[in-house]
């Protein structure tokens, strides 16, 4: 039937159109610059370059911004794998009634954006904040702590604002294994802790490389939260672009970084295409 | 002799590399209740819905009431079809699920109504218009399935499994009531399952499916009798197939050898069997007769019955022969079969041999 | 009952730690970790959820001061952002920014996932796959990338900050209409057409009742998305195309007041509501599931 094919040709057009016009054309000139080079008048001279790339990896400035980043986003991942699983694995676990408001208590945080999840650890963080009460309320301090603008702020607000990014593939993961697994270790005679060591922290592995490297990737982005919460303590590779393009006005540069940020993201994705071709996929 | 109602011609079916179903062909004559059977993945579905218009063919034309509908979309093909899962509209009632058809040919109000009310009625089913099909039993499901594919008046009724999901004791009444409908209204059928009682019970003529492509084709009986390869005998009933060579070949007749010691004769279903052409001999276990004693007169052969089953209505035999050979065989539980006992000595007649072709 | 005892202790730790009788010492010890592993996410939680509760009980401060607890109950912040012209006139605008976004995307997801589904006979999963393109790209990059059309196309900006939008919704509008379109049978289209309906008119007829709810989450979660960006919005926003996210960024940077708190609480109320409807709808889960 001729008309099924021009239908076909109908609804895909709209997604097909806004793809191609807004985000396939634009990505792709944008990215093209980081082999531009940098005119300050201009914005870029058509002339292939790899300087962009070499300043990044070379200049001191830049390099420690991006080692400060990936410090950053490896810590934020650990913490959110070890935060996280557990919350997983009773999430997945679990057969109660609580089980969806519990799921709705991840998600809805998540809903809020993350202007107001960094704005909460703000005032949570502050001198007169929640933390700083507590800890001299417990006696474990006298005066209130500096922990606005450190790196640990940022840190433990990216656990919290991507803790659901985390906790996710790690239901999926942990809810897709076969219950009766850890009951035939125990059968076999392996403890509790046993079983979970050598059953089903293997089996999880899928969705602890794909939490991981999501953590990983959204932290290494991460312009707001560092922003506000670390101040001039800590530069990222996000707050860089941003002022390379709004304030520098170097684009060349700006493209070169981001290019990693890509790099970055779709390594996560080839980990995710493998781990789905591998495992079996449900129903 | 009057055109037939639907034909199809050189019906092939690709995905890709793989051929599904073809080529096939085959035609229906008005009036006629003829079933695709085979087994799943078979290509009974497909060949369905191309005839309904849902596939297109790779190749091949459907040609109905002597027009070719094989570019024609589903709606002008003038069939009513009745789904495997019903695909009754989970949102609408009983009374719009079955005013659907009607409503898009822009059929006055008031006539649907009478319309199908009248065929609510017809299929047993008066009173329940009112409510939403979630709410009904799976019997009733398939009535409104059924009436809804009626009340457009289609010059032919499709039907895929239908039966499948019902119970076993409402699938048999269902079977009587359907024919029953079927040959009052007189409404050419194609009726698809997998279930070989269920096509036997119901069809004019069967079509055997495997593969993709036609078995056999032809009326109950002659399948049973006369299968055509080893396939169409094993797919109807119970059958004991023997391999062997054949050792002449004298017209219909050809006599086989099974084994150094036990050659039997049997109505050849292809011409053209040659000496030491590997063959299969094949027996219905209803056509064996079985004697205490040596009958007189007549061929007969030594057996031990290994096995006695008692299904109500049959008692089955599972004989070990001489030569090594086991056979199946069944009788009507009389008497005078209630007296044979397992481990006794039998002497065996067969009857009515055919002989099947053997790929070696 | 030993055996079902036995049982018992060795399913996961909800079913045990639910108060059943314990008969000997080892099976209590054994019921440690359980315990210890509800406890630490019940932990978990409160710190999930921490922030969130301190934002809303800082709304009600009486006094400046961004002291937890607040030394006392005052709805002044919420009137100050009443009275504020650039919060008010940022929230309206991202209201109407997130509902253009939000029917835009759950539009075109609408065709997209249909197509992928039904109109495809053995490629549906590549589109569905491709329609997931937003996702793999930072949307810092998406952000930048579109900041340089503008550079050299004139396009108003509103228009640009709408198509960014529409972009980061679109995966989520298709994936969710997707998993509605799986609770329909396909067979049912297959009927009506055979009755005399056109594709078209199966479609509206049939589906479109069907995946409706579906179609309302989508359009919900659409809506959420845009509401809550901030990167998008970070490159493109500019004078009178200020989203609600920026507008509390820029001052945040400068100022500290309760009056951030009162503005993020409204927004909280109306995310959490709107989530709930999706629940409700459909489920949460399943749009998650992209």
């Amino acid at each position: 039937m001729q008309s099924s094919r021009k239908l076909l040709a109908a609804f895909l057009a709209p997604a097909a159109l806004l793809y191609t016009v807004f985000l396939l054309t634009p990505v792709s000139f944008f990215l093209a610059f980081g082999v531009m080079r940098y005119d300050a008048i201009d914005l870029f001279q058509p002339v292939l370059t790899l300087a962009n790339f070499g300043r990044i990896v070379l200049d001191p400035f830049y390099r420690s911004i991006i080692l400060l980043t990936l410090k950053i986003a490896a810590l934020t991942t650990v913490f959110a794998l070890l935060v996280g699983y557990p919350v997983a694995y009773v999430l997945a676990r679990g057969q109660s009634a609580w089980r969806g408001v519990l799921m709705f208590l991840v998600v809805a945080p998540l809903m809020t954006g993350e202007i107001v999840r960094t704005y909460g650890w703000i005032v949570m963080l502050g001198s007169e904040g929640l933390v700083n009460r507590f800890l001299i309320a417990l006696h474990i301090i006298h005066t209130p702590l500096q922990l606005l603008n450190t790196q640990t702020a940022v840190v433990v607000a990216l656990v919290h604002i991507l803790l659901p990014f985390m906790i996710f593939p790690l239901i999926s993961a942990l809810a897709s294994q076969d219950a009766d697994l850890v009951k035939a270790a125990d059968t076999l005679g392996a403890g509790r802790l046993r079983a979970f060591i050598e059953v089903t922290l293997p089996l999880s592995r899928t969705g602890i490389m794909i939490g991981s490297l999501l953590v990983f990737t959204l932290s290494a982005g991460a312009v707001v939260t560092p922003a506000l919460l670390g101040g001039k303590a800590v530069q990222m590779l996000g707050q860089t672009i941003y002022d390379l393009v709004l304030h520098t006005l170097n684009w060349p540069l700006a493209s070169a970084c981001a290019s990693i940020l890509l790099v970055l993201q779709l390594c996560f994705v080839t980990i995710q295409i493998r781990a789905n071709r591998r495992a079996p996929r449900p129903g | 002799m009057a055109e037939p109602i639907l034909v199809l011609d050189g019906i092939v079916k690709r995905y890709g590399d793989v051929t599904a179903v073809g080529p096939i062909s085959f035609t229906v004559d008005d009036g006629e209740f003829i079933s695709l059977l085979g087994p799943s993945g078979c290509g009974k579905t497909t060949t369905l819905h191309i005839v309904a218009g849902l596939l297109q063919p790779t190749a091949g034309r459907v040609v109905i009431g002597g027009r070719d509908v094989t570019d024609l979309e589903p709606r002008h093909r003038g069939m009513g079809v009745v789904f495997q899962s019903y695909a009754l509209f989970p949102h609408r009632t009983v009374f719009q699920n079955v005013a659907f058809g009607l409503r898009m040919r822009k059929i006055p109000r008031d006539e649907i109504r009478v319309r199908v009310r009248k065929m609510l009625d017809l299929v047993g089913l008066p009173g329940v218009e009112d409510r939403l099909t979630d709410q009904l039993s799976g019997g009733q499901r398939q009535r409104v399935a059924l009436a809804r594919a009626l009340v457009i008046e289609p010059r032919i009724l499709l039907l895929d499994e239908p039966l499948s999901n019902l119970d076993a004791q409402l699938r048999k009444r269902m079977r009587q009531e359907l024919r029953d409908l079927q040959q009052r209204v007189g409404i050419t059928t194609v009726f698809v399952t997998h279930d070989q009682d269920e096509a036997f019970e119901m069809s004019d003529r069967v079509i055997l499916l495997n593969h993709g492509h036609i078995e056999q084709s032809g009326r109950p009986e002659e399948i049973y009798d006369t299968p055509a390869t080893r396939f169409a005998a094993e797919f109807i009933g119970n059958v004991n197939l023997l391999e062997g060579h054949v050792v002449n070949a004298d017209g219909p007749q050809v006599m086989v050898a099974l084994s150094e010691t036990l050659n039997l004769s049997g109505i050849a279903a292809r011409p053209g069997f040659t000496a030491r052409d590997p063959v299969y001999l094949m027996l219905r276990p209803e056509r064996i007769d079985l004697h205490k004693h040596p009958p007189i007169g007549q061929d007969a052969l030594a057996a031990r019955i290994r096995r006695r089953v008692f299904s109500g209505d049959l008692m089955s035999f599972e004989l070990d022969m001489e030569s090594g050979h086991s056979l199946l065989c069944t009788k009507p539980s009389q008497d005078e079969f209630r007296g044979f006992a397992p481990g006794e000595a039998v002497w065996v007649v067969p009857r009515a041999c055919r002989v099947l072709p053997r790929p070696s | 009952m030993l055996p079902a005892q036995a049982d018992l202790t060795n399913r996961d730790g909800m079913a045990f730690a639910t108060g059943l009788p314990v008969r000997n010492a080892s099976h209590t010890l054994r019921a440690l970790p359980p315990i210890l592993l509800r406890l630490f996410v019940a932990l978990v939680y409160l710190f999930l959820l921490g922030p969130i509760a301190v934002i809303v009980a800082t709304s009600f401060s009486p006094t400046h001061s961004m002291a937890f607890p607040p030394p006392g109950f005052s709805v002044r912040w919420y009137a100050e952002f009443l009275h504020s012209d650039n919060f008010t006139a940022a929230f309206r605008f991202s209201l109407v920014l997130g509902i253009s976004a939000a029917i835009i995307a759950t539009v075109i997801g609408f065709f997209t996932a249909y197509a992928a589904k039904r109109l495809m006979q053995r490629h549906g999963g590549v589109v569905q796959s491709l329609a997931m393109l937003p996702l793999l790209i930072p949307h810092l990059l998406i952000s930048i990338s579109l900041l340089l059309v503008l550079n050299f196309v004139p396009i108003p900006d509103f228009a640009s900050l709408l198509a960014g939008h529409v972009l980061i919704c679109t995966p989520f509008t298709v994936a969710g209409i997707i998993a509605s379109l799986d609770g329909v049978d396909a067979q049912l289209e297959a009927a009506a057409m055979t009755l005399g309906a056109s594709r078209l008119t199966a479609l509206f007829e049939v589906v479109v009742p069907l995946v409706a709810p579906g179609v309302l989450s989508a359009f919900l979660f659409a809506f959420v998305v845009s509401f809550g960006d901030v990167y998008i919005a970070l490159f493109l926003s500019g004078p009178g195309t200020t989203t609600l996210p920026i507008e509390i960024f820029s001052y945040v940077q400068w100022e500290s007041s309760p009056v951030i708190a009162a503005i993020t609480t409204v927004q909280i109320i109306m995310i959490v509501v709107l989530g709930l409807v999706i629940e409700k709808l459909v489920g949460l889960r399943r749009i998650m599931r992209v």
